[in-house]
């Protein structure tokens, strides 16, 4: 467990039948459900990548009563966990394109596994230039501040960060998502976006994204619904024809467009 | 497909050979309404039942179904899976109610399967009834290709009223359950009744995606209270919750049936709710069954019931509904279209209304 | 047409000419012809299509604790029993918004069951009613009339109290079990009107979410314990249920108690919070 900002902390999870851990894989982008028995599950991005006996790593924002639960738990509790689900940002797809990561808030906890897929060496140079914009609140509420060193390192990466509200230490940018897009215009040429955090922040970061040129089909992101069963059948998570618990939780705003519904 | 006769008699004689063998679920009389219950009493089956107010569904899609139990070990904990279902039979059911099932099966039945739904599935023969008479006012089912006598999502159906009925069989499970019953040759099937209603249901997908902003939605919402039952007496209905709760100092995990028409539903732990008002969740219910299911499943989510209209504490009725879709302003998604419309809810039904 | 139909109709295009109110809430003619439900008339010729007559079941002044209607100018119809619904919300300082109520003399609602038809019984409520001209209002429609005596509105629990506790716990038990929690009640209740109720509650949660016995039996006892006092006995939770749990009872159990301890009748005071709200240093505390 380590504290990411205040109200979220990363969870290491190991498997415990060491078969199951073995036999475990997931792509970037799916999510599993997290239990913490007697009090209830939720479903939760998964943040790390697969890797051979690799945790499973999950960010997790302090909201309700089960991710109270799980932020009180001691190091080495056990927690049940069900995955992976739901579909995957298609990185080989994203190969020999340029990337603009764009986070808010608690947003950046999918996208961390989309980062950190592109900037290990191996891989890197697969990709184009990597623009990744994380904001927040405040300065405090930046997460993963342990990896923006690997990841301003990375070659052809730029990390910027920007907050609503600095502090007396902050000397970086004190600016909306929105208004950063466009002073730092990304090209939209051979270029995704990933945009992930909360509604207001993606309508008007998208709306900037459009300005510059950018197509709903080069805009991706995530839907965040409440999800139960995480097999379509719930219900919960349906919107449109889509459960997002199968279908996604990412898509494109090409897709997210054809909805009929805001979500 | 063969037919028979069996009698009154005949029939409450092979059913005590049934619930000898299987639990038997049938309709029995609940402080006036009908409610399918497992039998002790043979006599106690309502044969001349009109519709149950909560559809038999609830037998293979409880209201409250244990995933598994929880004991706390030292530093792990044993789920224990609930104690499998037995083998049922369930009698009476209404030919819309066994349709209602084929339309779960698609969704519970669909990869990954619902282990709990199919093993309850699997162990269930469907003795159908068949409607000697419209049995809601409301009730619309071949509007939607049912029909009071159809045998096709059953094991056996029986036809009639009185002294005999007409046997049906319509599958191998059905010819196995029918060992034992006394039955005569040449049974014929009675006159299927009248139905009064026929509501227009073709292109009703087309018809939501064209109305999907319209004001209509708001108006209709207005007396909507925000309860769930029309969501929890439908046939077809399947959406629920997941918790973990206290039972008797262990816990349990449970899934318990819900509805979209809660404002809860789609309410994230943050706070923000994309389906918020009453509109948005109203046309969720309609939209889902006359548009998404189909999309997805390829049938409509809906059999015609009329459970729904006939019970909505303030009239909300799916058949006025379907109507006033057909003559709908088009109103598309992105039209921007959001005054409120002039044109009332029911405008269908014409003018004879308003000067009652 | 009847005078009072003719009445609502000429009042509501008035106050809705004069933009008076945004909207008046009350009855048009159901989709079977014959049963009334609420409509909400926005335009002069909408005006046009409320009725009122003995079907008109529902309590309407529901609708004006919705929160989606925050911040509107209502009219509302009301009967004389949700007259008095309305002076529990304005008690309850429920309404910083503006409410224009328009009263209705009246003849009382028919029961109507399910299956159709039933003839023209009176509810329950009715049979025992004895205010047929709603005691506070804005606007009248139809003739005061003077009111009868005082009738036992408790007669119906006579029954139940003979029996022993064991005997109504057991009569409970079997109603409780058949509650689906589909919530009818509790929406169709213009006394019900918490954000969050406390049967929904997730922090912490008072009520399990299992759909069975125990839970439904302590949703229906707490929320009849928050009607005490509040209730002014329209009845509507009953009629909505799908499966017919006799809510009335319950709740007019609950009246009778407060009436006996507090003299207290909801609905008839509007500068008064209900006695379960308050305490008073004079009030008797049998606890033995």
């Amino acid at each position: 467990m380590l504290d990411l900002t205040p109200d979220m902390k990363l969870f290491s999870l190991r498997l415990q039948d060491p078969a199951v851990a073995e036999s475990l894989h997931y792509e970037v982008g799916q999510f599993a459900l997290v239990s913490v028995f007697g009090v209830g599950e939720a479903a939760f991005d998964i943040s790390s990548l697969d890797a051979p006996r690799a945790a499973l790593e999950f960010a997790v924002r302090r909201v309700g009563t089960l991710t109270e639960a799980l932020h009180e738990m001691e190091e080495g509790s056990v927690v049940g966990v069900r995955g992976p689900f739901g579909n995957c940002f298609p990185m080989a797809e994203y190969e020999g394109r340029n990337l603009v990561v764009i986070g808010g808030g608690s947003g950046m906890a999918p996208l961390r596994s989309v980062v950190n897929y592109v900037v290990q060496p191996a891989r890197r140079e697969r990709f184009g230039q990597l623009l990744i914009l994380n904001g927040a609140r405040t300065p405090a509420d930046l997460a993963f501040k342990h990896e923006f060193e690997k990841w301003a390192s990375s070659p052809q990466t730029c990390l910027e960060l920007t907050v609503d509200r600095g502090d007396d230490d902050w000397r970086g940018r004190v600016a909306l998502i929105p208004d950063v897009v466009r002073e730092l215009k990304p090209s939209p040429l051979d270029c995704v976006a990933i945009v992930c955090g909360p509604p207001i922040m993606i309508k008007f970061t998208l709306k900037a994204l459009k300005d510059l040129g950018f197509a709903d089909s080069q805009l991706v992101g995530t839907v965040e619904t409440k999800m139960k069963c995480g097999i379509g059948k719930c219900g919960r998570c349906n919107v449109g024809d889509k459960y997002v618990c199968l279908d996604g939780p990412v898509f494109t705003f090409a897709e997210i467009g054809r909805f009929l519904e805001e979500f | 497909m063969t037919a028979q006769r069996i009698t009154r008699q005949g029939l409450l004689d092979w059913l005590n050979g049934v619930a000898a063998k299987a639990t038997l679920i049938a309709p029995v009389r609940v402080e006036g309404i009908y409610l399918f219950r497992p039998i002790v009493k043979i006599e106690d089956i309502a044969l001349d039942y009109s519709q149950s107010t909560v559809p038999p569904k609830e037998w293979l899609f409880p209201r409250s179904d244990t995933l598994f139990t929880i004991e706390r070990l030292d530093r792990a904990y044993e789920l224990k899976p609930p104690a499998a279902a037995g083998p049922r039979v369930l009698f009476g059911i209404r030919p819309c109610d066994a349709r209602a099932l084929a339309i779960l099966d698609r969704l519970f039945l669909a990869e990954p399967a619902d282990n709990l739904y199919e093993e309850r599935r699997q162990n269930t023969v469907l003795v159908g009834l068949a409607c000697a008479r419209q049995q809601l006012p409301e009730c619309f089912c071949t509007s939607l290709g049912g029909g009071p006598q159809e045998a096709a999502n059953v094991d056996v159906l029986l036809a009639g009223a009185g002294e005999a009925y007409t046997v049906t069989v319509a599958t191998e499970k059905g010819q196995q359950l029918l060992s034992g019953a006394t039955l005569r040759d040449g049974g014929e099937m009675p006159p299927a009744p009248s139905l009064s209603n026929q509501v227009p249901t073709a292109g009703m997908a087309e018809r939501l995606r064209l109305a999907f902003n319209s004001s209509y939605w708001q108006r209709l919402a207005d007396r909507c209270l925000g309860c769930k039952m029309c969501t929890y007496l439908c046939p077809t209905c399947h959406c629920f919750d997941i918790r973990d709760c206290d039972v008797g100092g262990h816990a349990e995990r449970v899934r318990c049936w819900d509805g979209c028409q809660s404002a809860l539903f789609t309410k994230l732990a943050g706070g923000h709710n994309p389906r918020a008002s009453k509109a948005a969740r109203l046309r969720q219910f309609y939209a889902h069954k006359y548009l998404y299911f189909p999309e997805r499943f390829g049938v409509t989510q809906c059999v015609g019931c009329g459970r729904c209209a006939h019970f909505c504490p303030v009239n909300i009725d799916i058949r006025e509904t379907l109507r006033d879709l057909q003559t709908l302003e088009v109103c598309p998604h992105g039209s921007g279209e959001t005054a409120r419309r002039r044109e009332p809810v029911g405008a269908a039904f014409g003018d004879s209304r308003a000067s009652a | 047409m009847s005078d009072l139909v003719t009445g609502i109709r000429a009042q509501v295009r008035d106050l809705l000419a004069r933009r008076r109110v945004e909207y008046v809430v009350g009855y048009e003619t159901g989709s079977d012809g014959v049963n009334a439900r609420p409509f909400f008339a926005y335009t002069t010729e909408e005006a046009d299509r409320l009725v009122f007559d003995n079907t008109c079941t529902h309590n309407l002044t529901k609708y004006l604790v919705e929160p989606e209607r925050r911040g509107s100018t209502i009219g509302v119809v009301v009967k004389p029993c949700d007259a008095r619904s309305l002076t529990v919300l304005l008690a309850e300082h429920k309404f910083p918004r503006d409410v224009v109520a328009i009263g209705v003399v009246c003849p009382g609602i028919v029961q109507r069951t399910r299956e159709g038809g039933d003839g023209e019984a009176p509810q329950a409520r009715c049979q025992v009613c004895d205010q047929h001209t709603p005691p506070a209002c804005d606007i009248l429609v139809g003739e005061a009339t003077a009111e009868g005596p005082v009738l036992d509105q408790f007669a119906r629990l006579a029954p139940l109290e003979a029996q022993s506790a064991a005997e109504r716990s057991a009569f409970w038990s079997q109603q409780f079990e058949r509650c689906l929690r589909c919530y009818a009640c509790r929406q169709t209740c213009p006394q019900c009107y918490c954000d969050e109720c406390f049967a929904e509650a997730l922090d912490p949660e008072w009520v399990g979410v299992r759909i069975g016995r125990a839970e439904n039996w302590l949703f229906h006892a707490i929320r009849c314990f928050h009607l005490a006092g509040r209730c002014i006995g329209c009845d509507e939770c009953e009629r909505v249920c799908p499966v017919k749990i006799p809510l009335g009872l319950l709740n007019r159990k609950l009246r009778k108690e407060v009436l006996d301890r507090f003299e207290y009748r909801a609905g008839t005071r509007s500068d008064e919070r209900p006695p379960l709200e308050t305490f008073r240093k004079e009030e008797k505390l049998d606890l033995a």
